[in-house]
């Protein structure tokens, strides 16, 4: 863009929507050479328009003189003085409000437009919102509701554009709902869709009780909102609703979304493989691709809520989300797929600036997407050979995203990533930190060396980094040297075995700190605490301070850290340098030092004494010279010092020395300080490491470099980092913490049942098939199978979905939502396959399966809830049922396993027996249960057909009945109930029919605890439903 | 995911637009502040041997580029993935090509209204909202024709 242009020519657009006035005040701002002119100029204009709208004011009652034309002109001249001079002038132009509002109120697209425009710059300050905010809002809902779709869209426009700035149009319900409203409206334009999609998420973004407040609101409005990616046609409302769903995902409750994940896979699929393929069927609309690539719009977004909706290998237990082991397998695939495509695109040759551009986008999005995918070593190898082969690229910013890409991946993946990074490129990444002039690219590097640096190639690292931060023709910013140290830090305590090596770096960095601005003092003071922590560092650290200490330029760091250790361990180096000596060095260094390395010093000084006392003359001198410091606590500490040695003096012995300068004790803070200050480094990538060798995770460093050293003292010191914990998580613990007081989920809890839900869930617990559900639209068949004999407590259950209609039903999507999904959960959802198509034709069916795995007793009550989302016919339908899944369902009939069954003698005995070891526990008795509607007059029924009713029911559930005929009315029951994890339990019931059409069930178990109430609880359904 | 605030600013730091999209700061001199070290920032940088991208602050980040003598600025999350405000800067400059017919500064600054309303046609509540530029440029000239 360049100014070739001149003034004349500058507006090509049509002549009616240019305001003549305006043009003319900004071409005479641009003249004005001088800032002095200007501002003449500027408050010119400000007083003429404000005489203007004075006027105006005086003459309200009869017609508009000052006429919509010369309102909107002022305006606009108000907005241009307010963007021009950087926002500073807003003071002056507020008076100007009043007459912005009037525009709002014009019937003049034009005129109405320059308002909202204005006030949307405006409507950053809270003085305006404050107030003009009552008379907007009302010319909004106007507008809102209007019948011209302009005035709709930019009533939306604004409420996208500030509803973010302040809070007060997402507080008032009449907007929140009528923005609401045009978005659910079929008769609503795609065009005003989108737009209040968009408009309606700013809205979200100030305050979540719109959706959150009122549970019914919560999920009529959510599914609503998901169903408008039921227009797989149209990419273009896609576009814009994601967003939206994203924020629900993450800030409201992601498990509405779950079930959005063939659809989402779908869009991915369609726009990277089937989009980007050069075959002659592809049929994909213009839309999926764009500058010849796939849409990197649609991809990042899907991405993004794709990585919201997965859960991450390290959050495996956050509930709601789906693990990657429960999606189907061929999703799993299609979106392997995608990235594996993603990846041949992004290594493409592209000419086209444009096209780089979205290459790159698609890469590193789906790149930094793939380690949720659950990849193979392979998979991830390959990823991470695509992405160095892009180190060397000439663009700058595609090494920077490589980088990125890099360490992200290093992190999440772990050691398959690292391997294949360090081993093959490690050359490469150290000729980048040399060469390269970015310091957002170097700090990249840096944190990709951090992630991978082991026990192995510590060393070579650590030279690297030091040579960098040594190297004068780095003249990077300080900060970022600084930085580095830090690292540096972390590294050589965290892997070094070598005790030699790690002293002579710790202290190298140390003596650095004076040449470059570095200035640390948790550097040198966690080396301090290592070394006393570690006694095989004592002597080592003491000698190589002296030789520091003893060139000439000695940084502040070396001297405090050697006034602190050498203070301490003096004594055992005396062989090398003699106590008077050490002093005679110390009172060099003490002029050139600054005061709290002076104040260490005398510390130091009294603890060589202690040691010492044969250099007690030259000591008392020192302080007593010190007793005149200007500085009140050097002075302060001279007086102690020299007070504590007469007293020495006095009685005869060091005693109270001794006492007071006792030896340090070992240093037990938990954490490295120095972890605090990774600065952008992703969440794991301080622990990836240790992930890989969980020996040194559990220990902590000083301690290790001891007993490496064969010390035979092990010492406590720091824990290995707390790993930080990013938003997703947060925003999860946020989400699970909402459990109820049993444990169950809300989200479960919260699911609003079909109203007849529970014919077919009783007819789930005495039958193995049937239906489950049906509607004047739709049917459930269920279908309940044992796959493995060996494990009757893993059930597969099939599901068939048909249209009932003379229309198509399109858009079907489910959820399977156990009553739990965290802390030890009673009962697993596994293998989850998708419905077999999301659209089923008239009188056509859909199928799906899934399967449970029980683990441990549960109450019936609680088995899953299965949540069906369709459309039909223009309406959208959500069907809530409970598939039942009982103690019972894990009973195997005894005609499979003739052992089981009891003869009379043997059920008293047991019966017995159970009453002698557990006595009223594990009993549970129930009385007076009514038979059901199915045994009509009941108190007509004889005997026999009574019990005849109840064996059958019994048996059909997979119970044992003892054949008996001493006790007539009673039914002597047993059977086995099955769990994974606590293995089976024995069961015994005594089943009595009443006269009066009422039967008493008591029911033992082989388990203390609520299993025989289960039992009988699933019994009670049967017989009452 | 979104957009915290586009700016746009000519060589010499003076603002040509600029669209807050979450609340930065109830203090205004503060973001007076912040737009003008974004432009310390971002002008001091070679663009030869820097990347695109650049931290701002603990929350913000700037995905830049310069199109002859103007800046175009948005500011994201630090975890946002960069390159795809990129395409976004790079659609905007290209439907603002198209609308005044080969662009400059001064279309810019004489029909900065024009410019919010191509800007709010196609980023509202900080999220883009169209990406076709056929249905843009369609929409936006009978916008523009409305009286």
């Amino acid at each position: 863009m360049d100014r070739k242009k001149t003034l004349i020519n500058s507006s090509v657009s049509n002549n009616n929507s240019t305001i003549k006035g305006l043009q003319l005040f900004i071409a005479d701002l641009r003249s004005a050479q001088q800032a002095q002119e200007q501002e003449k100029r500027i408050q010119s204009e400000i007083v003429k328009i404000k005489q203007h709208f004075d006027a105006a004011k005086k003459k309200q009652g009869n017609h508009d003189r000052l006429g919509g034309y010369q309102r909107k002109k002022y305006v606009a001249k108000l907005a241009y003085i307010y963007i021009t001079s950087n926002t500073t002038k807003l003071n002056e132009i507020l008076f100007g409000l009043e007459q912005t509002v009037e525009l709002l109120k014009s019937s003049i697209f034009s005129e109405k437009f320059i308002g909202y425009m204005t006030l949307e710059l405006l409507y950053e300050r809270s003085e305006v919102v404050a107030k003009v905010n009552d008379e907007v809002n009302y010319q909004l809902m106007k507008d809102l509701s209007s019948s011209d779709d302009n005035f709709v869209m930019l009533a939306l426009n604004f409420v996208g554009v500030v509803g973010e700035l302040t809070n007060r149009l997402a507080y008032n319900d009449d907007i929140t709902t009528g923005v609401f409203k045009i978005l659910r409206s079929p008769t609503s334009s795609i065009y005003l869709k989108k737009k209040s999609a968009l408009s309606f998420l700013a809205l979200l973004k100030s305050n979540h009780s719109i959706l959150t407040e009122d549970l019914q609101r919560k999920q009529l409005w959510i599914q609503r909102i998901l169903s408008l990616l039921d227009d797989t046609e149209n990419y273009r409302l896609t576009l814009a609703t994601i967003p939206l769903i994203d924020f629900i995902a993450k800030y409201i409750d992601p498990s509405y979304c779950t079930r959005l994940l063939p659809q989402l896979t779908e869009i991915l699929y369609n726009c990277v493989v089937v989009g980007t393929s050069r075959s002659s069927d592809n049929q994909f609309p213009l839309e999926y691709t764009f500058a010849n690539m796939p849409n990197p719009w649609l991809i990042t977004k899907v991405v993004s809520l794709l990585s919201i909706l997965i859960a991450s290998p390290t959050e495996r237990d956050s509930g709601s989300l789906l693990q990657t082991n429960n999606i189907d397998n061929e999703l799993l695939n299609k979106l392997r797929k995608c990235v594996s495509v993603a990846i041949e695109l992004g290594t493409r040759q592209a000419q086209d600036p444009m096209e780089r551009i979205v290459q790159n986008t698609v890469l590193f999005s789906l790149i930094n997407f793939a380690s949720k995918l659950d990849p193979s070593d392979e998979a991830i190898s390959n990823s991470v050979t695509a992405l160095c082969s892009l180190l060397t690229s000439k663009e700058i910013n595609i090494r920077y995203l490589t980088l990125d890409s890099l360490v992200k991946l290093c992190s999440s993946s772990g050691k398959p990533a690292i391997d294949a990074v360090r081993y093959k490129n490690l050359d490469m990444i150290f000729h980048l930190l040399n060469t390269e002039r970015d310091s957002s690219i170097v700090r990249k590097v840096v944190d990709l060396l951090y992630t991978f640096t082991d026990v192995e190639n510590v060393k070579i690292i650590v030279d690297g980094l030091l040579q960098y931060i040594l190297s004068p023709k780095n003249l990077a910013e300080p900060q970022i040297k600084s930085d580095i140290a830090v690292k540096i830090a972390i590294l050589t305590e965290k892997y070094a075995t070598d005790i030699n090596w790690f002293v002579i770096i710790s202290l190298q960095l140390l003596s650095l700190t004076s040449n470059t601005t570095i200035n640390d003092d948790e550097i040198w003071q966690r080396l301090c605490q290592i070394v006393v922590n570690n006694p095989s560092l004592h002597r080592i650290t003491c000698e190589r301070l002296v030789d520091y200490l003893c060139k000439k330029q000695a940084s502040e760091a070396i001297i405090k850290a050697a006034a602190f250790l050498l203070g301490e361990y003096s004594s055992l180096i005396t062989d090398r340098i003699s106590s008077a000596n050490l002093f005679t060095l110390f009172a060099e260094k003490y002029f050139s030092a600054p005061n709290v390395a002076k104040a260490m010093i005398l510390t130091t000084m009294i603890k060589l004494y202690k040691t010492s006392p044969e250099i007690g003359s030259n000591v008392i001198k020192f302080f007593q010279l010190e007793l005149n410091s200007l500085d009140i606590e050097l002075q302060t500490r001279s007086f102690e010092y020299l007070n504590i040695i007469q007293l020495a003096k006095v009685n005869g012995n060091t005693d109270i020395l001794q006492i007071l300068f006792e030896p340090m004790p070992p240093f037990n803070s938990k954490s490295n300080p120095l972890l605090k200050r990774l600065g952008s480094l992703p969440a794991s990538a301080g622990s990836t490491t240790l992930i890989n060798t969980p020996s040194e995770a559990s220990s902590s460093t000083p301690d290790l470099l001891s007993k490496r050293a064969n010390s035979s003292r092990s010492i406590m010191v720091p824990m290995p980092p707390p790993s930080r914990r990013n938003t997703i998580d947060d925003a999860n613990s946020k989400i699970s913490s909402s459990e109820d007081f049993s444990g169950k989920d809300s989200y479960y809890s919260r699911q609003i049942l079909a109203p007849n839900w529970r014919e077919g869930f009783t007819r789930m617990i005495s039958h193995k098939q049937g239906v489950l559900f049906t509607s004047s639209l739709m049917k459930v068949f269920y279908r309940i199978t044992t796959p493995d004999a060996q494990q009757p407590y893993v059930f597969h259950i099939s599901l068939a979905f048909i249209n009932l209609t003379e229309w198509e039903i399109t858009g079907l999507s489910t959820q399977i939502i156990p009553s739990k999904t965290q802390g030890n959960p009673e009962y697993l959802i596994l293998n989850i396959n998708t419905p077999s198509t999301a659209t089923i034709g008239p009188h056509k069916r859909a199928e799906q399966s899934y399967e449970v795995s029980i683990r441990k007793p549960f109450d019936v009550e609680d088995s899953p809830i299965l949540a069906i989302h369709f459309k039909c016919g223009g309406s959208t339908n959500t069907i809530n049922l409970k598939t039942a899944i009982g103690m019972t369902t894990t009973l195997i009939s005894s005609d499979v396993n003739p052992s089981m069954h009891l003869n009379l003698a043997q059920f008293i005995s047991r019966w017995k027996t159970l009453s002698d070891a557990l006595g009223k526990e594990g009993e549970y008795q129930k009385s007076g249960i009514k038979l059901n509607k199915d045994f009509r007059k009941v108190e007509t029924i004889s005997l026999e057909d009574g019990l005849l009713l109840l064996t059958q029911t019994v048996k059909r559930l997979g119970f044992d009945i003892v054949d008996q005929t001493s006790v007539r009315s009673t039914l002597f029951v047993s059977g086995i109930i099955h769990t994974k994890s606590e293995g089976n339990f024995g069961c015994l019931m005594k089943i009595q029919y009443q006269v009066n059409g009422s039967v008493n069930v008591t029911c033992k178990t082989t388990t203390a605890g609520p299993l025989a109430k289960y039992i009988v609880e699933c019994i009670k359904n049967v017989l009452t439903k | 995911m979104a957009v915290q605030f586009i700016l746009c600013f000519n060589k010499q730091g003076v603002v040509r637009l600029v669209r807050w999209f979450d609340v930065h700061s109830s203090d205004p001199q503060r973001s007076q502040d912040a737009i003008a070290q974004i432009y310390r920032l971002i002008s001091s940088r070679d663009h030869k041997h820097q990347s695109n991208f650049v931290e701002f602050s603990d929350s913000t980040k700037l995905i830049y580029r310069r199109y002859a003598g103007l800046y175009f600025v948005m500011g994201v999350d630090l975890l946002d993935d960069e390159p795809i405000y990129l395409c976004h800067i790079h659609l905007f400059v290209e439907v603002l090509d198209a609308f005044f017919g080969n662009v400059c500064e001064l279309d810019i600054v004489f029909n900065f209204y024009k410019v919010y309303m191509i800007m709010d046609e196609m980023f509202i509540g900080g999220e883009i909202q169209e990406i076709s530029k056929d249905m843009l440029l369609e929409r936006l000239s009978i916008l523009d024709r409305l009286d």
